[in-house]
């Protein structure tokens, strides 16, 4: 059997339905959940169910979108199985992944007063993330770089690895909840999501509406069928960006806004609730004294 | 090669741990399978002309030899297509790679610069008479472009034709990893002539369509 490290771009090999297994996605696969379970084990903590749950869905959508069949394909024959690729790992295992770490884990991985932490605070604060996402989006598209780096195993892991940390530390400030730890509100948050979507559709826009495929280790790939399109399949690529860049993200900022409203409103219920109990309180204590009788004078 | 390149600038000297090791140790005996042929993604270098395709520097000039069409009418290969430009490709309709990717790349090319088959022929010559019949050559051009000529004769005159341009005659490889029969070795290269029949400059597998869109425009222009 062919075994690999990690999906790489093949120039001239033929596409067959030959499995192909890639070590380094299981061995990083491994790490990943060995490692969340080892630290709750060292902690003495429990696993709490959810939060494993969220970690192994996460880590499950990196495995699916990197071994075969889909990491290969994405790599080295259709533009638009890399762009989806892509999408899983910044949309779906990122953020995953994120919601199933807890807290303390963050604290443990990043201890306070560590350099780790510093670093993690800089690159987590939103201009800092925004900038950060963007010029990995930008950078590991364009030709030249897709075209030299994913021809190699270790060209390829090291763009699949940058995609994954540029899209954690783009969730972090929209999904944390503590301020202290570079959360973000309403409404600045939906305008940094909303930043990001409306660049995403910068490549997009490059890929739907380019005359000549931009990228030759797609263009070069031998063909999954006879007349098979190279500027059809980036086109689709460059819609796929559009649609989950632009309207899913944008399902995503609705989804967050809504329940921010939703959190705004309930907390300004109980406290008009608070107010009005009190209120109530203190009418049934002005009625009460209302009702005493007056002390009587002789007494 | 990849194995050892990439051991390389894998290794850390400083870095001892065992899972260290370990993961290197993986990428080393991982990495080597999965290489293959050589062949750049970035298409082709402009020659100091501006070219893409490159030059010839021996004189050769179209074959002479008798193939057939695909409704059986001989073809004169060296008289046929004198008067206007003619790229020459030898190559196999079960061909998974090389055959395709030239041949969309030309078609395309051709109407994004503008060029039509009135002002260059695109020949195509079957090296596997075995199974290219003249309705399956047809059939495969098709998904081309339908104005490509498609030739066929008996294997020892397509290996005479490729003798007379110092080309390898076509070689059985071994089966395809498709199930679909052999795969056959031929020469990669696309071959241009100009209107008199010299062969100018070739273009080998690499060549995309910003290549062919270079260099369509000066083939019509120059060599009609």
């Amino acid at each position: 059997m062919n075994v690999a490290w990690w999906c790489s771009s093949t120039p001239g090999q033929i596409w067959t339905w030959r499995y192909t297994p890639f070590l380094g996605v299981w061995v990083f696969a491994a790490s990943f959940i060995g490692g969340y379970l080892l630290a709750h084990r060292r902690a003495g903590r429990a696993v709490d169910g959810r939060l494993l749950r969220r970690w192994v869905a996460g880590v499950l959508a990196l495995v699916v979108v990197s071994e075969w069949p889909i990491g290969q394909l994405g790599v080295g024959y259709l533009a638009t199985v890399g762009i989806a690729r892509y999408v899983v790992y910044t949309f779906v295992a990122a953020p995953l992944l994120l919601a199933g770490l807890p807290e303390w884990l963050v604290h443990r991985w990043f201890p306070a007063t560590s350099r780790r932490r510093r670093v993690l605070a800089a690159v987590t604060t939103w201009p800092i993330a925004l900038l950060l996402f963007n010029a990995v989006l930008f950078g590991t598209h364009l030709p030249v770089v897709v075209d030299t780096l994913k021809v190699t195993q270790l060209g390829s892991f090291g763009v699949d690895v940058l995609h994954l940390g540029a899209a954690l530390i783009w969730w972090w400030p929209a999904m944390q909840k503590v301020p202290a730890e570079n959360a973000i509100e309403e409404p600045l948050r939906a305008f940094y999501l909303f930043a990001s979507s409306v660049l995403m559709f910068v490549p997009a826009a490059f890929l739907t509406f380019s005359p000549l495929p931009l990228y030759g280790l797609y263009e070069l790939a031998p063909p999954l069928w006879l007349g098979f399109d190279p500027i059809r399949d980036q086109q689709a690529a460059g819609i796929m960006m559009n649609v989950i860049g632009g309207f899913v993200l944008w399902g995503i900022i609705a989804a967050l806004f809504l329940r921010w409203a939703a959190d705004r409103e309930a907390e300004d219920t109980t406290a008009r609730r608070g107010r009005d109990r009190a209120t109530l309180q203190r009418i049934a204590a002005l009625e009460a004294e209302a009702r005493e009788p007056e002390p009587r004078a002789d007494a | 090669m990849r194995a050892e390149r990439l051991t390389r600038s894998t290794h850390r000297p400083g870095g001892s741990t065992v899972a260290a090791l370990v993961l290197l140790g993986l990428v080393a005996l991982a990495c080597g399978p999965a290489s293959a042929t050589a062949i750049s993604a970035q298409g082709l270098e402009p020659g100091p002309d501006g070219w893409r395709g490159v030059p010839l520097e021996r004189e050769r000039t179209m074959p002479v030899a008798t193939l057939a069409d695909p409704d059986g009418d001989a073809v004169q290969l060296h008289t046929a297509f004198t008067g206007t430009p003619t790229l020459l490709f030898f190559g196999y309709t079960s061909c998974p790679d090389i055959c395709p990717i030239h041949l969309a790349a030309i078609a395309s090319a051709m109407g994004t610069a503008g060029v039509s088959f009135e002002e260059l022929d695109v020949v195509f010559v079957s090296v596997d008479p075995e199974r290219d019949t003249p309705e399956r050559i047809e059939e495969y051009l098709a998904n081309f472009d339908r104005r490509m000529v498609g030739l066929h004769g008996d294997l020892e005159v397509v290996e005479d034709a490729l003798a007379q341009l110092d080309l390898g005659g076509p070689v059985v490889e071994g089966p395809d990893p498709r199930g679909e029969g052999d795969l056959i070795g031929h020469p990669a290269q696309v071959i241009g002539f100009d209107a008199d029949g010299q062969a100018l400059r070739v273009w080998p597998f690499g060549a995309r369509r910003s290549d062919w869109i270079a260099d369509l425009p000066r083939i019509v222009e120059q060599w009609s």
